[in-house]
């Protein structure tokens, strides 16, 4: 290839094209890949084709230092559309993506998938969104490919020192719970038709300073299921979750000569990790100041990582 | 496997990175909001993180009435605004009690609006159990509570370093209302620089009402001091003449035996990568 040479965009022929989409049919419904897909990580797991890493080139220098080779790119999504529940369509839509990236790292015989971030595009087709994941998988040296990849949501750098310290992230776990106070429409599991009649009183315009116990009640029933579904998710793979991100909303119906009814629903998604008790952290911690300005609490401003429940940020605005 | 510093990869994680160990732990599991960095500090102090704490309550603010031209405090909102917050943390610190915690780290206080009725706000208290690793029981807060605090990880590993244990949230609020200025007074001034005294003073005496309440609190508890001491203020929706000024903080105490020659020099270092 020439120093200036352009590959010319050539479009796939209509029966290319038709192969293709059917190859990414048959695999989504097998829960497979489709061979070119294979292909490509294969033959960047065996050095045929240069390796791909989303890490940066301080990532990469300390990845190499621990034994640690990138391999390529692998994501995982999925769009899904929400018919009986949005909140647990949420469940399910990670879950989804959560096997399909992991397929794809056992394709190219990783042991870990890290720098894995949660993404979805902001378009909106009805009741229906798109579910990613996007991270880059890693073989360690000497160790074989893991029949089970694990997924860590931290960036390589972060990875590495985690591992020194004791502490496997293992993998994303997601729980999802939602409820009807009064109503029930056949599609929450406890429904309450009766309830909301309480809550309709502690609301009135005559009402005082009053906490709403039955709605209150309601939603730390609902949040308590939601945390309870994110633990018992998280036993699969491992015995703690750190880093939580949480998005929740109670939501008000208007019904005809009854009280009103009020759906809650709680989704929280957290960074599963693996780690002995009391693990050491091998490390001492030294105190020191940075004297960039940048870090002054003067100019601290906050950052959110995975840019899909932003209700930690928009919490600012009524904050305290 | 070694590093440049002589640091091994542990057994346990190579195994599971090579797909060797898959069981779950069925029993144990942790939750924490903490960020990695967090868990690590918290865990160099000593403690491990037993579950995410949570309190919330959903309240109903009644009715006051302000004059026009008033400068007052509006007791039924400050009585809301206080209660409400009280509650969501009493339910946070109950939950940290059934799971065995000996505190909790990393509180924040959070206030939502609900869209549907403005009288209605929802309180959240959030932060991590943690109980010290070793089972050390001088850590509980008053009355043998588990303690609360605001502080992060990060915090927490320098509040302990500094030879300070965490006893408990403190808080005050006041709801105020500032005086409108009447036709006379305006038109007066028209033209002027002059100060709006009314103005400076409910807003001065609003503050003070809420520092004082904050301080009462932190006394009860049987603090020495009160840490990364913040005051807010925030107008929930109210007309524009009503402010809530609202103060908090964590208490604290001396650690027992801990020598101010305990305490490392910090380093100053500037960092040339960024």
């Amino acid at each position: 290839m020439g120093l200036f040479s352009r590959n010319s965009v050539t479009p796939k022929n209509r029966a290319e094209h038709e192969a293709r989409a059917a190859a990414w049919e048959q695999a989504l419904d097998r829960q497979s890949l489709p061979p070119f897909v294979v292909d490509r990580l294969q033959n960047a797991a065996i050095g045929k084709t240069p390796w791909v890493a989303t890490m940066s080139p301080a990532e990469l220098l300390l990845a190499k230092s621990h034994g640690v080779k990138p391999i390529a790119t692998v994501s995982g999504t999925c769009w899904f559309h929400y018919g009986w529940s949005w909140t647990e369509g949420h469940e399910e839509g990670w879950h989804h993506a959560l096997n399909r990236i992991r397929r794809e790292a056992i394709a190219c015989g990783a042991n870990a998938i890290v720098d894995v971030r949660m993404r979805t595009l902001r378009h909106s087709f009805g009741p229906s969104m798109d579910f990613t994941l996007i991270g880059t998988a890693i073989r360690v040296d000497g160790l074989k490919p893991s029949p089970d990849p694990i997924v860590a949501t931290v960036p390589a750098l972060e990875f590495v020192r985690l591992l020194e310290m004791g502490i496997v992230p293992v993998g994303i776990a997601v729980g999802a719970r939602y409820d009807w106070l009064g109503g029930g429409y056949g599609n929450g599991w406890g429904s309450n038709a009766w309830g909301g009649r309480q809550t309709q009183w502690q609301t009135s315009a005559f009402a005082g300073n009053q906490p709403l116990t039955e709605l209150g009640t309601f939603w730390e029933g609902v949040r308590r299921e939601a945390h309870a579904a994110l633990r018992a998710n998280a036993a699969t793979m491992g015995n703690g979750v750190l880093a939580h991100t949480h998005f929740g909303e109670i939501l008000k119906q208007e019904r005809d000569k009854q009280p009103p009814a009020y759906l809650g629903r709680h989704i929280v998604v957290g960074t599963v990790v693996d780690t002995p008790r009391g693990a050491d952290v091998p490390h001492t911690i030294e105190p020191v100041i940075d004297m960039r300005d940048a870090l002054s609490p003067l100019k601290r401003t906050g950052e959110v990582r995975h840019a899909i429940y932003d209700t930690d940020s928009s919490e600012q605005e009524g904050s305290i | 496997m070694a590093d440049a510093h002589g640091q091994d990869i542990p057994e346990h994680a190579l195994a599971r990175l090579a797909g060797l160990r898959r069981e779950g732990h069925p029993g144990g599991i942790f939750t924490s909001d903490f960020s990695v960095n967090e868990f690590l500090l918290v865990r160099k102090a000593g403690f491990e993180p037993v579950g995410l704490c949570v309190g919330s309550c959903i309240y109903h603010l009644g009715f006051q009435f302000a004059g026009w031209s008033a400068n007052q405090e509006m007791d039924v909102l400050s009585t809301a605004m206080y209660e409400a917050r009280a509650l969501a943390m009493e339910r946070m610190r109950l939950e940290a009690a059934q799971m065995g915690a000996d505190g909790i780290v990393g509180v924040r206080l959070t206030v939502k609006r609900l869209e549907w009725d403005a009288k209605i706000l929802e309180f959240v208290a959030i932060g991590t159990g943690v109980v010290h690793a070793k089972g050390h029981q001088g850590f509980k807060g008053p009355n043998g509570q588990p303690f609360t605090s605001a502080l992060s990880g990060q915090d927490f590993w320098t509040l302990l370093a500094a030879g300070y244990r965490p006893l408990e949230m403190v808080m005050g609020s006041c709801v105020y209302h500032v005086a409108r200025r009447g036709p006379l007074a305006t038109l007066g001034s028209v033209g002027q620089n002059v100060e709006l005294t009314n103005f400076s003073l409910a807003l001065y005496e609003a503050r003070e009402i809420a520092m004082e309440r904050m301080q009462t609190e932190a006394a009860q508890a049987g603090a020495e001091g009160v840490v990364g001491a913040d005051l807010h203020e925030g107008s929930h929706n109210w007309s524009p003449h009503v402010i809530e000024f609202f103060a908090i903080g964590t208490a604290v105490l001396p650690i027992e035996g801990h020598e101010t020659d305990d305490i490392p020099d910090p380093k100053l270092v500037l960092s040339v990568n960024s």
